[in-house]
């Protein structure tokens, strides 16, 4: 029997959770009930359908792209984030002056509204009056201006280099936080053995961070997964649905075609998707955890 | 400084500036844009430094009624979400945090935080269909409704882990000179986590000012709009005015960027406990 201590605490916590079961947890079951339901428009009304939704998904090649370009995003971010997180996490941690002046200048695009970063980057990107062209061309990088978004490679590296922008700040703090936490002595003791810089990088000090890489990854992913903005109003998708990631696809076969059915059942693939690679990635980055 | 540390200090604060004008340059060429004349806009090559300063675009923003009415519902929809976010995570949080013996406390915070990584694709439809069901599309109470799924896992956790830095005894003392609960929420826990639950108000605040999806999705009139869904009707425009889209975006940045300039602090340890959403 719990005490009553314990039971007012509980007491504390029923109007959020309250809350919460309204707002989050029933929308979510009720999406996954949707996802075997098709609305009939004739007669309005819905009818149970079984798998008939994630069947129709199997066949529409739409998903299958949206599937595979989801994919390329995921690893696209992660990976330059993860390098310019690292690069930006190493010199923070160096330096000895105006730290804390830089990491605040590292948060702001962490906190910059999306919709401004997408319209901005629009901006930037622009083929005919784009800062990014007048630059390259005044360099003498490029004779003729580029149009960032119209061919289907070039648009997904703009797209994911305009992402990392927002998002690196997630990965850099996470890795600095954790180079923070290496005792200044391993480093030094490695130095002093006669390990040079980048031995000492990758011998000590990877090692050693190897838990917090595992969460910048981790968080990097799944806010990957999650991001549909940029495509949303840089490209809406295109060109030839080359930008066309996993949410896009749902907001349109949603919003569009008005098919909520399978809206659902695809949100849930991805739900289930954004699980597994979760567990998948806890288990394998995470030698802790291992045999228990 | 010893002299072998002169070069690595050198690179380090070289990459440092170099990621200082990346982050940068987008706001400082979305603010020159916004104050450049037309003609200055659309030259080729560009003109870096604008030949005259104008603030018609501005203007021409802040007379658009359709705009100031778009504003007026973002603030009245952030005002009002940060309000219930508080009003509900504040006890929560004490709760399970201070009363909940027994281990059950951490894994039911941890439960609540988890709810912020859901992607947000899984309540498009349930939400469309509860909201119509409701009669709350294009109304502010349906955005405040799908907005607290979003603030209140996070300020729920960020409450909580402010609280756990405050010593028990001082709430044991208060209990045994007689203090009732709410009197030790209200007298002694509420001011001395202050800073915690307003970084966590502010949070729900920015969150919910430039939260677009859900309010481009359920708000189709006037009435409900928000100020980021405005921006995409810019954005729609046959001619794109981009001055006007970044002097709107300008006048949009500016209520994130003066509580960012306050507690910048809070957002990188919110960030480093439990990736808090920017």
């Amino acid at each position: 029997m719990p005490s009553r201590t314990t039971l007012k605490g509980y007491l504390f916590a029923t109007p959020l959770i309250f809350v919460l079961a309204a707002a989050v947890v029933l929308p979510a079951l009720y999406n996954a009930g949707l996802a075997f339901w098709r609305y009939d428009a004739m007669r309005d009304a819905w009818r149970f359908a079984g798998v008939d939704n994630f069947a129709k998904l199997i066949d529409a090649p739409a998903f299958w792209n949206a599937f595979w370009v989801t994919g390329v995003w995921v690893v696209g971010n992660v990976s330059l984030q993860l390098v310019v997180g690292m690069a930006v996490a190493l010199a923070l941690n160096s330096v000895k002056a105006f730290r804390g002046f830089y990491s605040a200048i590292v948060m702001v695009p962490w906190v910059s509204s999306f919709v401004i970063v997408a319209v901005v980057f629009l901006w930037l990107y622009h083929p005919d009056l784009g800062v990014l062209n007048d630059l390259l061309m005044r360099l003498g990088l490029v004779e003729t201006p580029v149009a960032w978004l119209a061919s289907p490679g070039l648009a997904m590296v703009s797209l994911i280099v305009a992402n990392t922008w927002k998002f690196f700040p997630l990965v850099a703090i996470t890795l600095f936080t954790g180079l923070q936490a290496i005792p200044r002595e391993v480093v030094e003791s490695a130095t002093v053995d006669g390990a040079n810089p980048v031995q000492t990088l990758r011998h000590v000090v990877i090692p050693l961070l190897g838990p917090s890489i595992a969460t910048a990854v981790l968080l990097s992913a799944i806010w990957a997964f999650n991001a549909f903005t940029l495509a949303i109003i840089m490209t809406g998708g295109g060109p030839l649905r080359a930008t066309e990631v996993m949410g896009l696809y749902i907001y349109k076969v949603a919003f569009d075609s008005f098919d909520f059915g399978t809206a659902a059942a695809a949100s849930l693939v991805l739900f289930v998707l954004i699980l597994i690679v979760t567990l998948f990635y806890l288990r394998v980055a995470d030698p802790a955890r291992e045999g228990r | 400084m010893s002299r072998s540390q002169r070069p690595a200090q050198f690179v380090a604060h070289a990459m440092l500036v170099a990621t200082a004008v990346f982050v940068l340059f987008p706001y400082a060429w979305m603010v020159v844009t916004s104050i450049k004349t037309i003609d200055d806009v659309i030259a080729w090559p560009i003109r870096w430094i604008p030949r005259q300063v104008t603030f018609e675009h501005y203007a021409a923003i802040l007379s658009d009624p359709r705009f100031m009415r778009s504003l007026f519902n973002s603030a009245v929809v952030s005002v009002v979400v940060t309000g219930i976010s508080l009003i509900l995570s504040v006890p929560a949080a004490y709760g399970l945090t201070r009363l909940v013996r027994g281990g059950a406390g951490r894994p039911m915070l941890i439960g609540i935080l988890a709810a912020q990584f859901f992607p947000p694709m899984v309540f498009f439809v349930p939400f469309y269909i509860i909201l119509q069901w409701l009669g709350l599309l294009n109304t502010i109470p349906g955005l405040v409704f799908a907005y607290l799924s979003v603030t209140l896992p996070i300020c729920t956790w960020m409450v909580a882990t402010s609280l756990r830095d405050i010593p028990v005894e001082i709430e044991e003392a208060a209990r045994i000179d007689g203090c009732s609960d709410l009197g030790i929420i209200w007298r002694i826990i509420l001011p001395i986590a202050a800073p915690g639950i307003v970084t966590a108000g502010i949070f729900a605040f920015v969150l919910s000012w430039q939260e677009y999806i859900f309010a481009l999705l359920y708000t189709t009139s006037e009435r409900a709009q928000t100020a980021p869904v405005l921006v995409f009707y810019l954005l729609g425009q046959h001619q794109i005015d981009y001055a006007r889209l970044m002097s709107a975006a300008v006048l949009l940045s500016i209520p994130i960027a003066v509580p960012f300039a306050i507690i910048q602090r809070f957002y990188r340890s919110g960030l480093t406990e439990g990736g808090i959403k920017g």
